[in-house]
C-alpha cells in the first residue's frame, strides 16, 4: 500500500509537493501517450458496442415475448445502450484529435459515462445469466461486449487524467436578448425531451418487464456521462448564467415545458400519475425544505402534515361530508386543508422553544409514530383505521372528472393528464411562495436562525415565533398537497405516511440540495421515479438510497443544485472549491488558538 | 470612510447616563463571575473594559444584552430596566459583537447586514408571500441603509461575498456592520481587534471613533491595552469579577493594582514595567501590540 495523499487533502490533481503516489507515477509516466490512450479507448467503445453482450438467452421470466433479449444478445443491433455507446465513441475520438477546450475533463465525463454503462448491463447480465461466464465465453459463444466497453472507458479516464485535467473553461458570450431567449427555449425543449426520455427508458417496470430497471440505469449512466461531459464544457454555466439574466422568461419557458410534458412519449396514462405523485411530493418536500433547509431544523415526522392534509380533505370531500349533504368545492377543501396542517404544524413546532439539534429530531419523530398510530386506530372516526378512508370524489370543474381523458384541439391527451397540469400548477405556487419567503425578511432570520441560533437573537430576532412560523409555513404546504394527494387517489390510508415517508422527504431535500427550490423538485423526482423503475430492487430500496446519501454526503455535501451564493462562487471560481465549511472552522479555531 | 446618511437616532437622556449597571452580580452555582458591578456610560462616550482572562468581560456583557439573567443587580437603556432576552435588548438599542466572530457564514456580506435590519424593518407575512409594493419599498429601504453600512465600514465591494470567504480583519468588520444595523443607541464591541495586525488594529480604532461620532456609545473588550489607552474615554478594570479600578485611560495606567493584577509582578518590577509600557505606548504606530494573546 502506498500513500496516495495526506489524510484531507483532495486526492485530484495535487501539488508536486508531497511524493506522488503509484497512481500519480502511472498517470505521470502514461503523459506522451495521452492522444494514443484517448483515441484507442474512444475506437474500443464502438468496437464494444457493436460485439454482442450476453452468451445466452435472458428471457426467462413469466412474459418472455416481452423480454428485450435482443436488447442484449444481437450484435450490431444498434438499440438501447448501444446507440448511447457509439456517440460517447465517436465523440471520445473526436476530442483526441480535435483542440477542443478543456477536453481532457470533457472526456472524463464521457469516461465515467461509458464505464457506468458497461458496468450496469455487465452487472446485470452476470446476475441474470448466472456468473461472469454469461459476459465472457461459455461453449463456443463468445460474448464480451461488457468486458471491452469497461476496459474503454478506463482507457479513456486515463487518456484524460494523463493529458491532463484543464479547469473548467468560462464562456462570457453576449447576444441581443431574443437569441439568448431562443437559445434557452431550445435548451428546455431539449430538456423536456431527456425528462420525457428518461422517465420511458426501460418501460414500466414490474413482472412484464424484468429489464426495466436495467434499461434505465444504463440510460441514466449515459445521461450521467453527457451532462458530466456537457458541465466540463463550460456550456451549462453558460446557460445558466443567461437564464440567470432571463429569470422571468426561464420560469414561464419551464412552467410551458412542464404543462407540455403529456405531449411526448411520457403522455399516457402511467406516467401522468408517476408524474403527479413526483409533484406531490416535489410540493411537500419544498415546504420540508422551509424547515430544514432554511430554518435548519430538523423534522424526522414531517410526512404527517401530508396526512393531515389528506386525511381532512377525505372528510370534507367523502362519505363523511356527503352524510350531512355538504359539498365544498375542491378549492376551498384545500384551503382548509392546508390551514389545519399549518395549526398542527405549529403546534408542534412548539417544542422548538425548548429543544435544539437531535432532541428536537427525537421529538417530531415521536409526532410521526404518533400520528401513524392514531390514524390507524381510527381516531374519532376520522382516518378509517386499517380500511382506509375510500371513495373520495375525483375533482371535477365545469363537468369535466379529473380523471377523464379528454382531447384538446383534436389531440387526445391521456387520461389524468388534468391531475398533472394542476400539480404543476401547484408546484409552481408552491414554489413562488417559498421564493419568495426566502427573499423577505423572515427568510433571513430563518436563515439566520440556522447558521448560528444564538447571534440571530443577538440581532434581535425573536427566535420562538419565527421557528414556530417555519413549521407553520412548512406544515400548510404539505397540507395543500395532502389535499391533493387525497382527490387524485381517491383513498386515503395511513399506510401512505410511515416513518420511510419522511425519510425519504428529508434525503430528497438534502440530496437535491438544502435551502433550494430545484433540489428539492429534482431529489423528490430522483428519489420517486427510481423505486417506480427499480420494482426488482425494491427489497434494497432503504439500503440504496443510505448508500446514494453516503456518497453524496461525500462527494457533493452541497446537493446536487447547490444553493445560489454557492452557484455564484463556483462560477467565480471554478478552479478552485473551497471545502464547505472548511474556512470557517478554520477562522474559528484561529480566534480560539 | 462616509457616514451612513441617516445616522442613529441620538437619545433623549438629558445629562444623564445612558446605560447604567448597578450591582450587576453573576453567580453560576458556587463561582461568582460576577461581584457587584456598577457603572455608568455617557452618551458618545467610549468605554474600555479590561481585565485578565477569566475576570468576567465577556459574563459582562451577556449580563448587558440579556444573554443572562443577572443573579442580582440591573441594567437600565436610558433610566429604562431592560427586558431579559437578547432579542428584545437589541430591539430597545443596545447592539453587539461576539468574542469569537460570529457572522452567519453562508449568506452574503450584504445578507448578513441586513439580518441586523430585521428589528427595523416591517413585514407582515402576507407581504412576505405576495411582494406587494409596500414590501418592495421596505426591502428597498434596507438594501440602502445596509449599502451605506457596508460601505462606512470600509466593505461596500465585498457586498455580494459569503460572509465565511472574507478575510478575517474583514470578517469583524462586517460584524460590525451588522451590529450598526440594528440602529443601537449602545454599542458592544467584544475584543474587535484580537487577532490583528497593527495596521488593521488602528482602522479599527478609526472606525470606533466614527461611531462614536455618529452619536453612539461604545463600550469595548480588549486585551489590547495600548489599543485601549489611547481609545477610550474611560476604563474599567475587572479582575475576578470585582470591578478593581475605574478611571481615566492616564489613571488606569498608572496604577499598580492594575499592572500587578495583569502581570503579577514584584511591586519593584512593576514600577520598571510600568515605564517601559507607558513609554512604548507613546511611541506612534509602535510595533509593540499586546500584554496578553487573544
Amino acid at each position: 500500500m502506498t500513500t496516495t495523499s495526506p489524510a484531507g487533502a483532495p486526492p485530484a490533481p495535487r501539488p508536486a509537493g508531497p511524493p506522488p503516489g503509484r497512481t500519480a507515477r502511472l498517470i505521470a509516466a502514461l503523459g506522451p501517450h495521452a492522444t494514443v490512450l484517448r483515441g484507442a479507448g474512444g475506437l474500443l467503445t464502438l468496437i464494444g458496442a457493436l460485439l454482442p453482450w450476453a452468451t445466452f438467452v435472458l428471457n426467462k421470466g413469466p412474459y418472455p415475448d416481452k423480454a428485450t433479449l435482443q436488447y442484449f444478445v444481437a450484435p450490431f443491433g444498434v438499440t438501447g445502450f448501444r446507440w448511447q455507446l457509439l456517440l460517447f465513441g465517436i465523440a471520445a475520438l473526436v476530442l483526441a484529435l480535435a483542440p477542443v477546450p478543456a477536453r481532457g475533463r470533457l472526456l472524463r465525463g464521457l469516461a465515467w459515462g461509458i464505464i457506468g454503462i458497461a458496468v450496469v448491463n455487465g452487472l446485470f447480465i452476470t446476475v441474470e445469466g448466472g456468473g461472469l461466464g454469461a459476459i465472457t465465453v461459455t461453449d463456443g459463444s463468445v460474448a464480451c461486449g461488457a468486458v471491452v466497453t469497461l476496459l474503454a472507458g478506463v482507457l479513456v479516464e486515463l487518456g484524460a487524467r494523463a493529458g491532463g485535467i484543464e479547469p473548467r473553461p468560462v464562456w462570457t458570450w453576449r447576444f441581443g436578448p431574443w437569441v439568448e431567449r431562443a437559445v434557452l427555449v431550445v435548451v428546455y425543449v431539449l430538456m423536456l425531451f431527456v425528462v420525457a426520455a428518461t422517465l420511458t427508458s426501460g418501460g414500466t417496470g414490474g413482472a412484464a418487464n424484468r429489464y426495466s430497471g436495467a434499461v434505465f440505469l444504463s440510460f441514466l449512466a449515459a445521461l450521467g456521462g453527457a451532462f458530466a461531459a456537457l458541465h466540463a464544457s463550460g456550456l451549462m454555466t453558460w446557460v445558466a448564467t443567461v437564464a440567470e439574466r432571463h429569470r422571468v422568461f426561464s420560469v414561464l419557458v419551464l412552467l410551458a415545458m412542464a404543462l407540455a410534458l403529456p405531449l411526448t412519449a411520457a403522455g399516457n396514462e402511467y406516467w401522468m400519475t408517476v408524474a403527479a405523485n413526483i409533484g406531490v411530493y416535489a410540493a411537500t418536500a419544498i415546504g420540508l425544505n422551509i424547515v430544514v433547509g432554511l430554518a435548519g431544523l430538523l423534522d424526522l415526522g414531517y410526512v404527517a402534515f401530508l396526512g393531515i392534509g389528506a386525511f381532512v380533505a377525505a372528510n370534507l370531500s367523502g362519505a363523511a361530508a356527503a352524510k350531512f349533504d355538504v359539498h365544498l368545492p375542491f378549492a376551498l377543501v384545500m384551503v382548509i386543508s392546508a390551514v389545519i396542517a399549518g395549526m398542527f404544524g405549529a403546534v408542534v413546532g412548539s417544542p422548538t422553544l425548548r429543544v435544539r439539534g437531535d432532541y428536537l429530531a427525537i421529538v417530531t419523530l415521536a409526532f410521526g409514530e404518533i400520528f401513524v398510530r392514531t390514524a390507524q386506530n381510527n381516531i374519532f372516526g376520522l382516518t378509517g383505521g386499517s380500511n382506509a378512508i375510500p371513495g373520495i370524489p375525483q375533482v371535477e370543474l365545469f363537468g369535466t372528472r379529473f380523471s377523464d381523458r379528454i382531447a384538446v384541439a383534436g389531440i387526445q391527451l391521456p387520461a389524468g393528464v388534468l391531475y398533472y397540469l394542476l400539480i404543476v400548477f401547484l408546484v409552481a405556487i408552491v414554489m413562488l411562495v417559498f421564493s419568495h419567503l426566502k427573499e423577505s425578511r423572515l427568510g433571513r432570520a430563518w436563515i439566520a436562525i440556522r447558521e448560528d441560533e444564538d447571534a440571530a437573537r443577538a440581532m434581535g430576532i425573536r427566535t420562538g415565533p419565527i421557528k414556530i412560523m417555519a413549521f407553520l409555513c412548512g406544515a400548510t404546504l404539505a397540507g395543500f398537497a395532502g389535499a391533493f394527494f387525497a382527490h387524485k387517489t381517491g383513498t386515503v390510508s395511513y399506510e401512505s405516511f410511515r416513518f420511510t415517508e419522511s425519510v425519504t422527504l428529508i434525503a430528497a431535500v438534502i440530496l437535491g440540495g438544502m435551502g433550494t427550490v430545484p433540489g428539492a423538485v429534482l431529489g423528490a423526482s430522483l428519489l420517486f421515479v427510481l423505486p417506480e423503475k427499480l420494482r426488482e430492487f425494491a427489497d434494497y430500496r432503504l439500503l440504496l438510497f443510505g448508500l446514494a446519501l453516503i456518497l453524496i454526503m461525500r462527494f457533493r455535501p452541497q446537493g446536487l443544485v447547490p444553493d445560489r451564493h454557492r452557484r455564484a462562487e463556483l462560477a467565480r471560481d471554478p478552479a478552485d472549491e473551497p471545502p464547505p465549511g472548511g474556512s470557517t472552522a478554520g477562522s474559528r479555531a484561529e480566534v480560539a488558538a | 470612510m462616509s457616514a451612513p446618511s441617516a445616522a442613529p437616532e441620538a437619545g433623549r437622556t438629558g445629562g444623564g447616563p445612558i446605560l447604567a449597571a448597578a450591582g450587576v452580580t453573576m453567580q453560576f452555582g458556587g463561582l461568582r463571575a460576577l461581584g457587584d458591578v456598577s457603572f455608568d456610560l455617557m452618551e458618545g462616550q467610549i468605554i474600555g473594559l479590561i481585565g485578565p482572562n477569566g475576570a468576567g468581560k465577556t459574563t459582562l456583557f451577556n449580563c448587558l444584552t440579556g444573554l443572562y439573567a443577572p443573579t442580582s443587580g440591573s441594567v437600565s437603556l436610558r433610566g429604562e430596566r431592560l427586558p431579559q432576552d437578547p432579542a428584545l435588548v437589541t430591539e430597545k438599542g443596545i447592539a453587539r459583537t461576539f468574542q469569537n466572530i460570529r457572522l452567519f457564514p453562508s449568506m452574503t456580506a450584504e445578507e448578513n447586514v441586513l439580518v441586523g435590519r430585521h428589528v427595523r424593518m416591517k413585514q407582515s407575512p402576507l407581504s412576505s408571500l405576495l411582494h406587494g409594493p409596500k414590501f418592495k419599498r421596505s426591502e428597498a429601504a434596507a438594501r440602502v441603509r445596509s449599502g451605506e453600512l457596508l460601505n462606512f465600514v470600509g466593505l461596500g465591494r465585498f457586498s455580494d461575498e459569503l460572509a465565511r470567504n472574507l478575510p478575517y480583519g474583514d470578517q469583524r468588520r462586517l460584524e460590525i456592520a451588522r451590529a450598526l444595523a440594528t440602529d443601537p443607541s449602545v454599542l458592544l464591541l467584544d475584543e474587535p481587534t484580537a487577532g490583528m495586525n497593527a495596521q488593521e488594529t488602528e482602522a479599527t480604532r478609526q472606525l470606533i471613533f466614527a461611531i462614536r461620532d455618529l452619536g453612539i456609545s461604545v463600550v469595548v473588550i480588549e486585551h489590547d491595552t495600548k489599543f485601549i489607552f489611547t481609545l477610550c474615554d474611560r476604563v474599567l478594570v475587572l479582575v475576578q469579577g470585582e470591578l478593581l479600578v475605574e478611571g481615566g485611560p492616564d489613571e488606569v495606567r498608572g496604577d499598580p493594582r492594575v499592572v500587578e493584577a495583569y502581570l503579577g509582578a514584584p511591586p519593584e518590577e512593576v514600577e520598571a514595567r510600568l515605564y517601559s509600557s507607558a513609554a512604548v505606548d507613546e511611541s506612534p504606530g509602535g510595533a509593540h501590540r499586546k500584554e496578553d494573546g487573544p
